[in-house]
C-alpha cells in the first residue's frame, strides 16, 4: 500500500507542481501573486476538453492547442489587468486586480460552460497496469512523463537561452535589467505566457486524469499549488516543483496514514512548519531587502 | 492627454455599470400591484452550488403556480412567485430570505433543497413570522427551530433504516464502508444516521473515511478502500463526488456497489460516471417517474410537456410544496402565515406527486414509500426497487 500510495501522490504532486511553477515565476520577476493562475489552468482544461468534444483530437494536441490559447490568455490577463497597474501604484492594487481577473475568468467560464462537472470523452486509456503491488494506469505514468519534461524544458529555457537569461535578469532587479536594454515588459509577458502554458497542459491531464471539469476547480488547485510555491520557496523554480511534488505526496500519506479527514490540516500545517523554520522556503534564497 | 482619455472611459464604465444595476434591479421587481397577489419566494440555487436541484425545483414551483392561477388562484388572489438564485452559499440566502420577509412580504418561502440553507432561511422565517417550506431538507434540526418551519420530503431518519435494513437482511452485506463530505453539512449530518442504522442492524462498519466537496483527488481513499475490502461502501454526500469516487474505483480494478441518500439525486451522476456508476450506485429518494401513481402520471405528462423533460424529486416536491400551501391557505381562509400555519400542520395523508404525506405531531413528514434507484444504461434515475418507510413509534 505504501508504493501505491506514494505512486498516487507523485501523481497529485506533479500536477500540483506545474501549476506552483507559474506562481513562484512571475513572482520571482514581478513580485506578484497572479491568482488568477489557477483559473488559467481551469481555462486549460476546458479548452482541451473543447478541443477533444468538438473535433476529437487526440492527448497531445489538445494539449498543444490549450497551451497555445493559455499563453494569450495569460498574456492578456497581464496585459490588460497588471500591466497598466505596474510601477504606477501601491504593490496592493495589482493583488487586487489579479483577484478581479480570478473571479472574471472563473465566472465567465460559468456562464459560457454551464456550472456542472463535466468529464472527458475517453480518449486515453484509463486502465491501469499491476507492477508488483502497485496499480499504475497510463494516465499516471502520461502526467510524470509530461510534467517531468515540461519541468526539463523550462529549466533548459531559463538556463540556456537568451529570454531565459533576461527572465533571470529581470528577477534580479527589474530597474537594472531595464537599463542594461532589456525589454523588461517583453520579458514579463513571456513569463506569464510560459507559466499559463504549463498550466494548461496541467489542466488537461488533470482534467483526464480524474475525470472532472468544471469553472471553480481553479480556486482550490490554485490555492494549493501557490502553497505549494511558497513551500518550496517562493521565486525559485526548482522550489516550485520541489514544493508541488511534496505537498501532493505529504497530503496522500495524510490520508493513507493518519486520516482523510486531517487531509489538508496535514499539508497546510507542514506549510506552516516549513515556513517558521525556513521562511524562505526550502530552495528560496534569504531575500536581502532592497532599500 | 492619455489619463484625461483613462478618466472618460473610467466614467463611462461606471455610468454602465450602474445602469446594468439598475436595469437588473428592474427584471427581478416585474410584480403586478402588491395587494392583489399572495408571493411565495423561491429558496434555491440556479448556479454555482447545488444548481442541479434549484433548477427543477424552480421549475416545479413555477408550474404549480401556473395550474392554481389558471383555476383562478388562492383566496380569490393570484399567486406570484419570486425567483432569486441563492447560489448555494450562505451568505446568500440569508440576503435573499430577508429581503422576501421585509421587503417582499411574501407569505411563505419554499426551499431550499440543502438542509444547511434550509436552516439559515429558518432562523429567519420564524423571526419574522413567514412560513417556510423545505422541499428537500431531509437532515436533523429543521422543524425545531420553530412552528413557521416546515418540509415535505423523505427524511434520512426514516430512509436510512429502511435502507440498511434492506442492504443487510436482503442483500447480506454485513461489511460496511462508509465515507463522509466533511464541508457538506448535508454529508457529515447524514453519517451518524446510517451509522446507528448499520450498528441497529447488526451490519459491521469496517472503514471509515472523508473527503471534501469540490476535491477531485480520492486515489489514497479508494486505495484504502480496496484493501478493506467491504461488501459494500456507503456515500453520504453529493453526485458529483459519488460519481468521482466511482471513477477512481473503476481504474484501480474495484467493484463496489456504492449506496446513499438523495443527495445523488442528481443527473451528472450519470453523466460524470458513465459506466463506472451503471447499476453500481444505489441512493434512495422519495420521488420516481417510474410506475406512477394517478396524481403523479398526470404531473409526469404535465411536466414533460411544459419542459420537454422528466420531472425529478424536486420539481416534484417543490410543486407538492406550493399546492400543500395553497390548500391550507384555501382551508384556513388566510393567506397570513400566522393563521394558515397551523392548518398546514394538520395535513394527513396528502396524495401529492412526490408520494404520500402526513405531518407527524412534531411536524416531521412521514412519507412512504421509500424509492430505491440506480442509473440502468441510458436511463437516469431508474427504479430498481419500492421498499416500505420504517414508521416510527407514533
Amino acid at each position: 500500500m505504501l508504493l501505491q500510495q506514494l505512486v498516487n501522490g507523485l501523481t497529485l504532486g506533479s500536477t500540483y507542481a506545474l501549476i506552483a511553477l507559474g506562481y513562484t515565476m512571475v513572482y520571482g520577476i514581478v513580485q506578484l501573486i497572479n491568482f488568477a493562475h489557477g483559473e488559467i489552468y481551469m481555462v486549460g482544461a476546458f479548452v482541451g476538453l473543447f478541443l477533444v468534444t468538438a473535433w476529437n483530437v487526440n492527448l497531445g494536441l489538445a494539449m498543444l492547442g490549450a497551451m497555445a490559447v493559455c499563453m494569450m490568455l495569460g498574456m492578456t490577463v497581464e496585459r490588460v489587468a497588471y500591466r497598466p497597474l505596474r510601477g504606477k501604484s501601491s504593490r496592493l492594487s495589482p493583488l487586487i486586480s489579479a483577484l478581479g481577473a480570478s473571479i472574471f475568468l472563473s465566472t465567465l467560464m460559468a456562464l459560457l460552460a454551464g456550472v456542472n462537472t463535466r468529464r472527458y470523452p475517453a480518449i486515453v486509456d484509463l486502465s491501469s497496469y499491476s507492477l508488483g503491488p502497485v496499480q499504475v494506469s497510463s494516465m499516471q505514468v502520461i502526467i510524470l512523463l509530461v510534467s517531468a519534461f515540461l519541468m526539463i524544458g523550462l529549466h533548459m529555457l531559463v538556463r540556456r537561452t537568451r529570454i531565459g537569461k533576461a527572465m533571470r535578469a529581470c528577477s534580479q532587479d527589474l530597474e537594472a535589467a531595464a537599463l542594461m536594454g532589456i525589454n523588461v515588459n517583453r520579458v514579463i509577458s513571456y513569463t506569464f505566457a510560459i507559466g499559463s502554458a504549463l498550466a494548461a497542459a496541467g489542466g488537461v491531464m488533470v482534467g483526464i486524469y480524474y475525470n472532472a471539469v468544471w469553472p471553480y476547480m481553479g480556486t482550490m488547485a490554485g490555492l494549493k499549488a501557490f502553497a505549494a510555491a511558497v513551500m518550496g520557496g517562493i521565486g525559485s523554480i526548482p522550489g516550485a516543483m520541489l514544493g508541488g511534488i511534496t505537498l501532493g505526496v505529504l497530503e496522500i500519506m495524510g490520508v493513507a496514514y493518519i486520516s482523510s479527514s486531517f487531509k489538508d490540516a496535514i499539508a497546510f500545517g507542514i506549510l506552516i512548519l516549513v515556513l517558521i523554520l525556513r521562511p524562505q522556503g526550502i530552495l528560496g534564497q534569504k531575500i536581502s531587502k532592497k532599500v | 492627454m492619455r489619463r484625461k482619455t483613462a478618466r472618460k472611459w473610467a466614467v463611462v464604465l461606471c455610468l454602465v455599470m450602474l445602469l446594468a444595476l439598475v436595469a437588473g434591479c428592474g427584471k427581478s421587481e416585474t410584480p403586478a400591484p402588491a395587494e392583489d397577489t399572495i408571493k411565495l419566494g423561491f429558496l434555491g440555487a440556479k448556479t454555482v452550488k447545488n444548481a442541479n436541484y434549484g433548477i427543477p425545483g424552480e421549475k416545479g414551483m413555477k408550474m404549480a403556480i401556473e395550474e392554481i392561477n389558471a383555476k383562478g388562484g388562492v383566496l380569490g388572489k393570484k399567486l406570484e412567485g419570486i425567483y432569486e438564485d441563492n447560489k448555494g452559499d450562505s451568505r446568500e440566502i440569508a440576503n435573499i430570505a430577508t429581503k422576501y420577509c421585509t421587503v417582499d412580504k411574501v407569505a411563505a418561502m419554499i426551499g431550499d433543497p440543502a438542509t444547511g440553507l434550509t436552516k439559515i432561511a429558518a432562523d429567519i422565517a420564524q423571526k419574522n413570522q413567514v412560513v417556510i417550506f423545505s422541499a428537500g431538507a431531509t437532515g436533523t434540526g429543521v422543524v425545531e427551530i420553530g412552528d413557521f418551519v416546515f418540509r415535505n420530503t423523505l427524511l434520512d431518519k426514516f430512509a436510512a433504516p429502511s435502507v440498511v435494513d434492506w442492504m443487510i437482511n436482503t442483500k447480506g452485506w454485513k461489511n460496511i464502508a462508509i465515507i463522509t463530505s466533511l464541508n457538506n453539512g448535508y454529508s457529515t449530518a447524514l453519517t451518524p444516521v446510517f451509522k446507528s442504522a448499520i450498528e441497529d442492524k447488526g451490519g459491521n462498519i469496517i472503514l471509515e473515511e472523508s473527503v471534501n466537496d469540490g476535491e477531485t483527488d480520492f486515489t489514497a481513499q479508494v486505495t484504502k478502500l480496496k484493501q478493506a475490502n467491504p461488501d459494500v461502501l456507503v456515500f453520504t454526500g453529493y453526485y458529483t463526488e459519488a460519481a468521482l469516487i466511482m471513477l477512481e474505483a473503476q481504474k484501480q480494478g474495484l467493484d463496489i456497489i456504492l449506496v446513499g441518500g438523495d443527495g445523488l439525486y442528481g443527473e451528472d451522476l450519470k453523466k460524470l460516471g458513465g459506466s463506472a456508476v451503471e447499476e453500481k450506485v444505489i441512493f434512495y429518494a422519495g420521488f420516481s417517474a417510474d410506475q406512477p401513481s394517478p396524481e403523479t402520471d398526470a404531473f409526469i405528462k404535465a411536466y414533460r410537456a411544459k419542459y420537454n423533460e422528466d420531472p425529478d424529486m424536486f420539481s416534484a416536491q417543490y410543486y407538492d410544496a406550493v399546492m400543500i400551501i395553497a390548500q391550507a391557505m384555501e382551508k384556513a381562509q388566510s393567506s397570513d402565515p400566522k393563521v394558515f400555519k397551523d392548518e398546514l400542520a394538520k395535513l394527513k395523508d396528502y396524495p401529492g406527486v412526490s408520494g404520500n404525506t402526513t405531518f407527524l405531531p412534531d411536524r416531521e413528514p412521514l412519507k412512504s414509500p421509500v424509492f430505491l434507484l440506480t442509473v440502468k444504461g441510458d436511463k437516469f434515475p431508474a427504479l430498481l426497487e419500492k421498499i416500505p418507510t420504517s414508521a416510527p413509534q407514533v
